[in-house]
């Protein structure tokens, strides 16, 4: 796997992965203490700082893994295809969190846990995408035929994120697109996406960095057996 | 290559294809009584006075439609590989994107077949008076049929060649075309209620932009496809 960088430790990982944690946790305080309680729904509306955010996360995460399986389709590196496939996990993380919170906050808003809305629905389909493609990869063993394979899935699986994004828009949905908001709530809902942004991100470069130790062990297996592999006979 | 050439070879593989169907008969006849009984299956549901059948019914005979279909999708390259032709199919000296959309005419021709003896049989058991404007519900199904085919073309070609396919093409088609289904789904319902006015023509929109994204992303990235 000549293609493959070299494994890296780092202290750098563990302080990233700290620093992003203390993201994480001030921009939670900020959901809860600095953003002011919502006039009409009360607390509960503070869930939409959290399914915003994981909202946001869960489409990039579908267009970097179309993004990066596109590439691996020019390219034919492996390396895009670990990329395409950590975005992905993480962004299908992101979406069953964006499903769980919206689902949550509709039951206060509106009185159900689902309705069949334009935008709540097109983030279903979504999910299951996501879900697809993965019961494809995992069924697939030659990592380049997978990569392949899921490379193509993932550029036609971005064919849902304008409809999730146009959805409400397009088709009159309920779904609230951009509402009016106290400028303390626009800066927690900032922070909040942010945060979630850089955890994404932290999760999505391990993940790949995981995938590659993988490959590379499993490549390292393999020249081992072939070496015995005479002597044996 | 020149046009002509294409469209010659386009037309011989199209024709291989559908002689092959009319002599063997390995995919039709059965997608057709899947469509059949899902149909009879659907209509015994749906007793419900006329001007409710006409909110559901497009959506249940699109269903209908749409999930026999996968059949047809399924079985465009399983085929040839089972029979170990897909080879010599790859060998055949046309750019892929050819290959890609005679495979999809031969599937939107099933799509077709399947139609005709579906709409009247959904029109006898449920009473929805889906012929009652012809145009519009033509439009419907051609857009739908060129916008579903193009992505179960392409599906169906990456999953034919996995070992544990089951299930597979259906689990990843059907999301993927959720946005023809609801499509043809919410036209055909507005056509039934009367009601064509500028949301008709957005969903219309949809599925002529959908069917064509499609069939251009699918011919362009064919060729990843036949490296197997």
């Amino acid at each position: 796997m000549n293609n493959l960088s070299p494994d890296r430790t780092s202290t750098g990982t563990l302080a990233t992965g700290v620093l992003i944690t203390c993201l994480i946790f001030a921009s939670m305080w900020m959901i809860f203490f600095v953003a002011p309680t919502e006039a009409t729904m009360g607390d509960v509306q503070r869930i939409v700082y959290i399914h915003v955010a994981v909202a946001w996360c869960g489409l990039a995460g579908c267009l970097a893994m179309g993004f990066c399986g596109a590439m691996f389709l020019v390219r034919r590196s492996l390396e895009w295809d670990f990329w395409s496939q950590a975005a992905g996990e993480v962004g299908w993380l992101c979406s069953t969190l964006t499903l769980i919170t919206g689902s949550a906050w509709a039951h206060e808003a509106w009185g159900t846990w689902w309705t069949w809305e334009p935008r709540l629905t097109s983030s279903l389909v979504l999910w299951i995408i996501y879900a697809g493609l993965f019961l494809v990869r995992s069924s697939i063993e030659d990592p380049n035929r997978r990569a392949r394979i899921g490379g193509v899935l993932a550029v036609v699986g971005m064919s849902d994120v304008p409809l999730v994004l146009m959805a409400t828009r397009w088709f009159r949905g309920v779904h609230p697109v951009t509402p009016e908001m106290d400028p303390r709530m626009r800066l927690v809902l900032l922070a909040s996406v942010i945060s979630f942004t850089a955890l994404f991100a932290y999760l999505a470069v391990q993940r790949r960095r995981q995938l590659e130790l993988s490959e590379r062990t499993a490549q390292l297996e393999i020249a081992a057996w072939s070496a015995s592999a005479p002597s044996q006979s | 290559m020149p046009a002509r050439q294409t469209i010659n070879s386009l037309w011989w593989l199209i024709h291989k294809d559908l002689t092959r169907e009319l002599r063997a008969q390995h995919v039709w006849p059965g997608m057709v009584l899947l469509g059949l009984v899902l149909v009879f299956l659907l209509a015994t549901q749906i007793d419900l006075p006329l001007d409710q059948k006409a909110r559901v019914g497009g959506g249940l005979l699109w269903l209908a439609v749409f999930f026999a279909g996968t059949l047809a999708c399924d079985r465009s390259f399983t085929g040839e590989r089972d029979a170990g032709c897909w080879q010599a199919l790859t060998l055949y000296p046309v750019a892929p994107s050819v290959l890609f959309l005679a495979k999809m005419a031969v599937n939107v021709a099933a799509l077709v077949i399947l139609e005709l003896v579906l709409v009247p049989a959904f029109i006898v058991l449920s009473d929805v008076p889906f012929a009652a404007r012809p145009g519009p519900l033509l439009l419907i199904a051609a857009l739908g049929n060129v916008g579903f085919a193009a992505v179960g073309t392409l599906v169906g070609s990456l999953t034919s060649g996995l070992r544990h396919r089951g299930g597979l093409l259906t689990l990843l088609l059907l999301p993927l075309v959720v946005p023809v289904v609801f499509g043809a789904a919410e036209t055909t319902r507005l056509l039934l209620t009367g009601e064509i006015d500028s949301l008709w023509w957005r969903w219309i929109q949809l599925l002529a932009v959908f069917a064509a994204v499609f069939t251009v992303a699918g011919a362009m990235m064919f060729e990843f496809v036949v490296e197997d």
